[in-house]
Parts: C-alpha cells; sequence; structure tokens
C-alpha cells in the first residue's frame, strides 16, 4: 500500500535541487511519525519514489510522489501531518491511497505541463511561440553528459498555448523523448533572434499519455 | 531587505553554482522581527554553508541567543567566488540567511574563528557586507565586529579588523556582549564607550586599548594597555556547570547536504589526555561531561524536531566519557524503532571498547578512524599520545572480527623531535594493520582490505608545550612526505597528505602578532580568499604579501622561541599556566609521558577555576 501524493514546491526552495528535496520529504516524514515504510539492509530508508526530479530554479505546483506505507492511513490524516512539517513553501495539496499494483509515477508519467512567464519583451517571445507551432520541425542541439546530439524538438512539444498568466506549454516528458523548458526557451529565443529573455517558469501538472494529470489517472 | 534587492538577489541565485546556500527558510531556521529595542547579532562563518552548518559552536549560540526575548541571531556565510563576485558586480550586499538582512544593518557582527586559514574570509565578508575591513576606519553606527572560538587565544593577527574578542567558552558571554550593545545603542553611547564597556566583561579583549613594542630582532617587547581601567591579563570565559548549560533543542536543518549533516551531542567539552600538540586539549580544560540523563532528553527532542536519522557524539575524547558504554546502549535502545544510527567520531584508539564497537555496527557501519599520530614509541612518548602498538593492534584486530575493512590512520609529520626512523615506523604500523586484517579468516572477514594514511603537517599552536617549538621548513617537510611515500607503498594503503603550504601560513598566523595584520590585510588585497580550499589557495600572492609588508613568514613559522621570550598571546590567561607548560616542554624533550589528570592533578593551572578539578 502506498499514498500518492501531489505537493507544491515554490518561493526560494525552488533553487533546492532533487536530491536535496527528496531528503528533506524523507526527514518531514520522519518528523510526522506516519506510519511509512523503510528499506531493509544496514541504511534503512524510505523509498520515496517521484514523477520526475524538478530542475533547479523551477517552482512546481502538483508534483508527485508515493510514499510506501507500513499501515493505512487516512488521506485527511496523511496531509495534516506532513504539512504540519513541511516549510509553508513545500506543501502537500492532496493524497490518496493506491495499491501497490498502481503504476509508479514515473512510469505513468509521459508529459508536463509548465507556465512560462517573460519578464520582458513578452510579445515577441509569444509570437515565436506561435511560429514554433506552424514549424514542421526543429532540430536542436540536446547537450548531455555524454556529449552532444541534434534532436527533433518540435514533435516534443505537445502544445503552446498563449495565456494571460504566461506561456502554456505541454512538453514530452518520457523515456522516448524529453523537451525541457530551457531547451524550449532556446528555440524560441532562435526565432525571435535575440537572446532568451528572463522568464518565470513552473511546472503546473504532471500528465499521463492521454494528457490527464497523474492523480487524476 | 527591501523588494527591488530581493528580485535582484533571486536574479542571482539563477546564475550561481548551489544556489541552495543561499536560500535559507531551512526547518528549524529562526526569523524574529528586527523591531528597534532588538539586540541583533549576524553570526558570521568565515567558510562556505555546508561547513558552517556542520559547526555545533554556530547551533549553540544561535539557539542560545534566539531564546531571549530581546535579542536576535542570524547566520551569515561565506559565499562561494561566484556568488561572491557577482554580489560585488550588483553592488549587493552580504545578507543573513534567515531575513537577507544587510551585514551593515546588525549591532553586532560576529565571527567564528576556527581555523587561521579562514580569516581572509573575515575580510572578504565585512567587506562584501559594507562594513570597513579596518576597526579604524568604521564609523560610530558601524556595527561591532566581534570574533571567538578557539583561534581567538591569539587574537593579534585580527587585532586591525576585529573589535573585540570574547575568549573561552560562548554560551554566557555571548548575550552578555549583545545585551551591553543593545543597552549602549539605545543611550546612543559612543562607539569608544561600547568598546570601553566592552572591556570591562570579563573574557573579552579589545585591542584598541593595548599598545605593542618590538625589539631589534623583531621578537615582542611590550604588550601594554593604553588606559589604567582595561585588565592587564585576560583570563578565558568557562562554563562551569556544562550539564546545566543550554543546549539547542533543535536545530537547523538545511536542504544542502553539509559535511555533517546530523544531530550532534556535545556529550562532554575537554579533555584530560594531555597530548602536548593539541590545542583544543588544553583550551578547553578543564573536562566537564553531560548526564546520560541530559543527553537522552536531548536526543529525544532532537530526532522529533529535525527527522535526522543520525546521532554523533561529540567531544574531543569520546571514550573518555565515563558513561559511554551506558549512553551508547540506552541510545540505540531507544532509538531503534526509529531507524536512527550512532556515529562516534574522535575515538581514541586506547579506548575503543569492543562492545560499544559492536553495538555501532548494529545500526550503521562506517568506516573507522584512528590516530597513532605518530610511527615509533618513542615519538608517540614525545607528544603524550599514550597509546601502544598493541592499543592499535588490538583495536584494529577487533574490527576487523565484527566485519570492518576499512581503517583510516592519522598522523603527523614534522614533530619535534622526530627523525626519518619515525617516519619509517609508520609504514610499519600500516602493515600490522594489513596483518591483523588477514589474521581473520577468510570467511569471517569483510572482504576489500582499504588503509588510508594521512600525514598532517605539524603546526606548532600557543597554549601547547610545543607553542616555542619550529615548524619544520618547506623543503624538510616535502622530503619528509617522500620518506613517507616510500614508506607507505602497499597495494592496501592510500596515502593522503595536506598541502605543506597551507600548513606553513597557518603556522604563520597561529602564533603571529599584529604586525601579521598588514599582511593579511595584503593578500585579501591581492585577491586571497576561501584558502582553505585549494583551487583557491594562492601561495605566490601569500609570499608577495610579505614580502610587500616587510615580515618573513620564517620568522613565524620556523622559528624557535627561547622560554624567556614574550609572546604575543601571554596576555590571555587560558588556564593552563607557563610554569606547566615548560614542565611538559622538558618532559617531552626528555621522552617522560605525563599520565591523564583524571588519575591525579598534574598542576596545570586550571584549579585557579574555582568550582572546576574538585577530585
Amino acid at each position: 500500500m502506498k499514498m500518492q501524493v501531489v505537493f507544491s514546491i515554490g518561493g526560494r526552495l525552488r533553487y533546492v535541487g532533487h536530491l536535496d528535496l527528496m531528503r528533506a520529504m524523507q526527514r518531514a516524514l520522519r518528523r510526522s511519525g506516519l506510519p511509512v515504510k523503510y528499506s531493509q539492509g544496514f541504511n534503512p530508508h524510505i523509498l520515496l519514489s517521484f514523477a520526475a526530479p524538478l530542475a533547479v530554479g523551477i517552482a512546481g505546483e502538483r508534483e508527485v510522489m508515493e510514499v510506501p506505507l507500513e499501515q493505512p492511513v487516512t488521506e485527511a490524516e496523511f496531509l495534516r501531518r506532513l504539512n504540519a512539517v513541511l516549510p509553508e513553501a513545500l506543501q502537500c495539496v492532496a493524497a490518496r491511497q493506491v495499491d501497490d499494483t498502481h503504476p509508479a509515477p514515473m512510469a505513468a508519467l509521459f508529459a508536463a505541463e509548465y507556465r512560462i512567464t517573460p519578464l520582458d519583451n513578452q510579445q515577441a517571445f509569444y509570437d515565436a511561440a506561435q511560429a514554433f507551432l506552424k514549424l514542421d520541425s526543429y532540430m536542436a542541439t540536446h547537450r548531455t553528459k555524454r556529449g552532444e546530439r541534434q534532436i527533433d524538438l518540435r514533435p516534443l512539444v505537445f502544445n503552446l498555448l498563449v495565456k494571460p498568466e504566461g506561456l502554456r506549454a505541454v512538453l514530452s516528458l518520457n523515456q522516448q523523448g524529453t523537451c525541457k523548458p530551457d531547451l524550449l526557451l532556446t528555440a524560441l529565443a532562435d526565432l525571435m533572434g535575440t537572446p532568451a529573455p528572463d522568464c518565470r517558469i513552473v511546472r503546473t501538472r504532471m500528465l499521463n499519455h492521454l494528457l490527464v494529470p497523474l492523480e487524476n489517472a | 531587505m527591501n523588494p527591488d534587492m530581493n528580485t535582484r538577489l533571486d536574479k542571482l541565485l539563477d546564475q550561481v553554482e548551489k544556489p541552495a546556500r543561499y536560500v535559507g527558510e531551512e526547518v528549524g531556521a529562526i526569523s524574529k522581527a528586527h523591531t528597534p529595542d532588538m539586540g541583533t547579532m549576524a553570526f558570521c562563518f568565515p567558510d562556505t554553508y555546508e561547513i558552517a552548518m556542520s559547526h555545533l559552536g554556530m547551533k549553540v549560540l544561535y539557539d542560545i541567543v534566539n531564546r531571549a526575548p530581546h535579542l536576535l541571531c542570524e547566520r551569515v556565510c561565506m559565499p562561494w567566488v561566484d556568488m561572491a563576485d557577482l554580489l560585488r558586480q550588483e553592488n549587493l550586499p552580504l545578507f543573513s540567511l534567515e531575513t537577507r538582512t544587510p551585514l551593515d544593518q546588525f549591532q553586532v557582527v560576529g565571527f567564528t574563528l576556527q581555523y587561521e586559514m579562514s580569516y581572509t574570509n573575515i575580510l572578504e565578508m565585512l567587506d562584501l557586507g559594507h562594513i570597513p575591513v579596518k576597526c579604524s576606519d568604521r564609523a560610530e553606527d558601524a556595527p561591532i565586529v566581534i570574533a571567538g572560538g578557539p583561534c581567538a587565544f591569539n587574537p593579534e593577527p585580527l587585532a586591525a579588523f576585529v573589535d573585540a574578542f570574547v575568549i573561552g567558552d560562548g554560551e554566557s558571554a555571548t548575550p552578555q556582549v549583545m545585551e551591553l550593545v543593545r543597552e549602549k545603542r539605545a543611550q546612543h553611547a559612543s562607539r569608544a564607550d561600547i568598546l570601553w564597556a566592552l572591556a570591562q566583561l570579563p573574557g573579552v579583549y579589545v585591542p584598541l586599548f593595548y599598545e605593542t613594542a618590538y625589539h631589534e630582532d623583531g621578537t615582542l617587547a611590550s604588550f601594554t594597555p593604553t588606559r589604567p581601567d582595561v585588565p592587564a591579563r585576560v583570563r578565558k570565559r568557562v562554563e562551569i556547570d556544562l550539564d546545566n548549560a543550554p543546549f539547542p533543542e533543535s536545530m537547523v536543518v538545511p536542504y544542502a547536504e553539509t559535511v555533517h549533516d546530523r544531530i550532534v551531542l556535545e556529550i562532554m567539552r575537554g579533555c584530560t589526555r594531555g597530548c602536548r600538540f593539541c590545542q583544543a586539549g588544553m583550551l578547553y580544560r578543564p573536562v566537564r561531561e553531560r548526564s546520560v540523563d541530559k543527553l537522552m532528553d536531548l536526543a529525544e527532542k532532537l530526532v522529533a524536531a529535525t527527522g535526522y536519522d543520525e546521532i554523533s557524539l561529540s567531544s574531543l575524547s569520546s571514550g573518555d566519557y565515563s558513561c559511554l558504554q551506558e549512553l551508547v546502549t540506552r541510545l540505540m535502545e531507544r532509538f531503534k524503532d526509529q531507524r536512527v544510527g550512532l556515529s562516534l567520531p574522535s575515538m581514541r584508539l586506547d579506548s575503543l571498547i569492543k562492545q560499544t564497537l559492536e553495538e555501532t555496527s548494529e545500526v550503521r557501519k562506517s568506516g573507522l578512524t584512528l590516530a597513532p599520530e605518530a610511527g615509533t614509541q618513542r615519538l608517540r612518548d614525545v607528544i603524550n599520545k599514550g597509546v601502544t602498538e598493541q592499543d592499535l593492534h588490538n583495536a584494529v584486530s577487533d574490527a576487523f572480527q565484527s566485519g570492518w575493512s576499512s581503517v583510516k590512520l592519522y598522523f603527523m609529520l614534522g614533530l619535534p623531535t622526530e627523525t626519518d626512523e619515525d617516519l619509517l615506523a609508520i609504514g610499519d604500523l600500516a602493515k600490522q594493520v594489513e596483518d591483523a586484517y588477514y589474521a581473520v579468516p577468510k570467511g569471517q572477514r569483510a572482504p576489500g582490505l582499504r588503509i588510508t594514511a594521512s600525514a598532517s603537517t605539524f603546526v606548532p599552536k600557543p597554549f601547547t608545550p610545543f607553542q616555542w617549538a619550529a615548524q619544520d621548513t618547506l623543503p624538510e617537510i616535502g622530503r619528509k612526505q617522500a620518506v613517507l611515500r616510500s614508506a607507505l607503498k602497499r597495494k592496501s594503503t592510500a596515502f593522503n597528505w595536506h598541502e605543506p603550504e597551507l600548513s606553513f601560513l597557518e603556522a604563520c598566523f597561529a602564533r603571529g602578532d599584529r604586525r601579521l595584520g598588514d599582511v593579511l590585510y595584503a593578500a585579501w588585497q591581492r585577491g586571497c580568499r576561501l584558502d582553505g580550499w585549494q583551487q583557491h589557495f594562492k601561495y605566490v600572492e601569500w609570499m608577495a604579501a610579505f614580502n610587500d609588508c616587510g615580515q618573513d613568514p620564517a620568522f613565524y613559522a620556523n622559528r624557535e622561541r627561547s622560554r624567556d621570550e614574550l609572546l604575543p598571546w601571554d596576555f590571555i590567561d587560558a588556564g593552563v599556566t607557563k610554569r606547566f607548560l615548560l614542565r611538559e616542554l622538558d618532559n617531552a624533550l626528555q621522552g617522560i609521558v605525563t599520565p591523564d589528570c583524571r588519575q591525579g592533578c598534574q598542576g596545570c593551572g586550571l584549579t585557579a577555576f574555582p568550582g572546576v578539578c574538585e577530585q
């Protein structure tokens, strides 16, 4: 039995890296006294499973993780006890108990939705987004630890929608291909012919292959 | 900090390495309102966040100050070079982690002096905080800059930069200093008045009120107060009743991974062993223990408040804590179900108890660290490290039988009277450890023997029997390292050594006088900062700084002092008397061992403090 938890992380805590966040969550769970399950072995720890790491500097509104449980606990109780020991900028917003056969969030994840708000040069940025959608293909340089490779970004961008609060982008995030927001920003800057504007980026939802939020699937 | 500056700072966080260092907002952090009636202090740690947050002293003082209703304490750490440069470029001030208050907005700016090679960071932090680096340049309303910690026992190299030093234990002294500054500021007292009032507090040294003169050979001729109403000698502060001294019941839990990321329980302060190279062993006298009941209570509260899964027992010599067995057993029993591990650092090898080892391994198996310090019995007698080869053999044999396979051995290179024979014997010790491992039958021992031998360069320190000794010159250290390297050429053994140039400078500042302030300033102006980090240590610039100021580093590091020389730190009463240190020096040179003072008073001088050393 496990608890699927939706949480938000924002404010300055967006600068906390994934491993640090995981440790902070584990410590919070220990403080909460909730009946979580520990791994076996010399260094027993809580095996948390996150849908996907969040890049440093990006906030998250509905991030998803799973917490293994030793004993059942109600969803309300879980939220109350965990939120009581979490800082303001890191809070759980929903929880539901799922059985062990429920696919891990990492496996179910297919895409993520972002809100990208440029701090200047907004109109040109949004125009570039519209132009990008009209392209059939856009080759970008993807840098990894193993080196550089060319990828077609266009099929990895499922949707771009200009909203009053910013650009709503649905980007592929799975084994087959991933478009991280910074890659999209570089592409849009290229179309604008200027350096990428400073943006505030928030990951707003984690989606499955039907583009349904994981917590509703 | 105003909203505009906040936004600009956030922008910097997008550009720097490890931004979590500058975020604050940790669980356990305390943000109090900066109301006009508050006494405020920025606790400055002159190294990066990861080091700062591993330091127990900061946790203790942070807790004490913030418990006081009219006082507040916030943390400030040395930014990494990328952040430091960006702050300067953007003309943004160094700020506190809790409320992002600029450094120059605090009444008191307090530095902890843990290591001589962090001194340039103090200058850098003051400058980044828009506080004039030199005391003499500070305006009336500038913060009062104070410093404490072990290096404050020879404050002279920092006399030009620090307004007041607090010598000894800081638990009662720190809030006293803050209360005084708060009251005086409320009365609009002048800066000179505040400093004078501080000089009246026990354990406080204000360099402004003292002057020095030098002989032609460069040695100190006199050190005298410039006014009759300041003390000629400054006696260190001692918390006599450690069990009732405040200790935090909650601790800041960092997001970024720190060096010691766990609950730290100080079980005991001071050490009775009397190792002659060890400054901490002399400075933190007398030995005081916390009771098991008190420690159990603290552990309970700290586990609940932090969620840490590890408790580390801290002291100079945990194996000497009189109730170690009981404490370890009760901690294990109490926290087994909560999966809280225990670690016992700083174990002297003669006090390793087999049972303790086994109990520790029940929960967590970390590496075994032993510090024989020297290769031969002769040299171990010189330094009064009362440990024999048999002790080492027993300790590692027990450990290997209990499933350990990695051992760290610490040695010092350049100890007084050391010869090549002593160095070669370190190789023999490593061989013996190897033999002890292979003596355990193959099925019963853990696979993969790993011996790590680390040799640091000996740095003579004030208030030790070796405070008169010369440090080996750099070429000699280089030669000795080569001898040691060849003696330790074994497959199982890795050899680590410290950068000798860094130890050379450490030796200069450890026993430096006021004139080194100019060198420090010149080095900082030449871009020296974060010297303790190998990638930023600029030895060439340091030597140029000495040259700029007409000072010779060898005078400070490599010169043997005569026994009647007036030493720059002689005006400080650290408890141990000069007579005792001289007797210990003579014993050292004759290879005479001085027993642990728990077995009988050795007359070090601490009995002059009422209420200590009753037995």
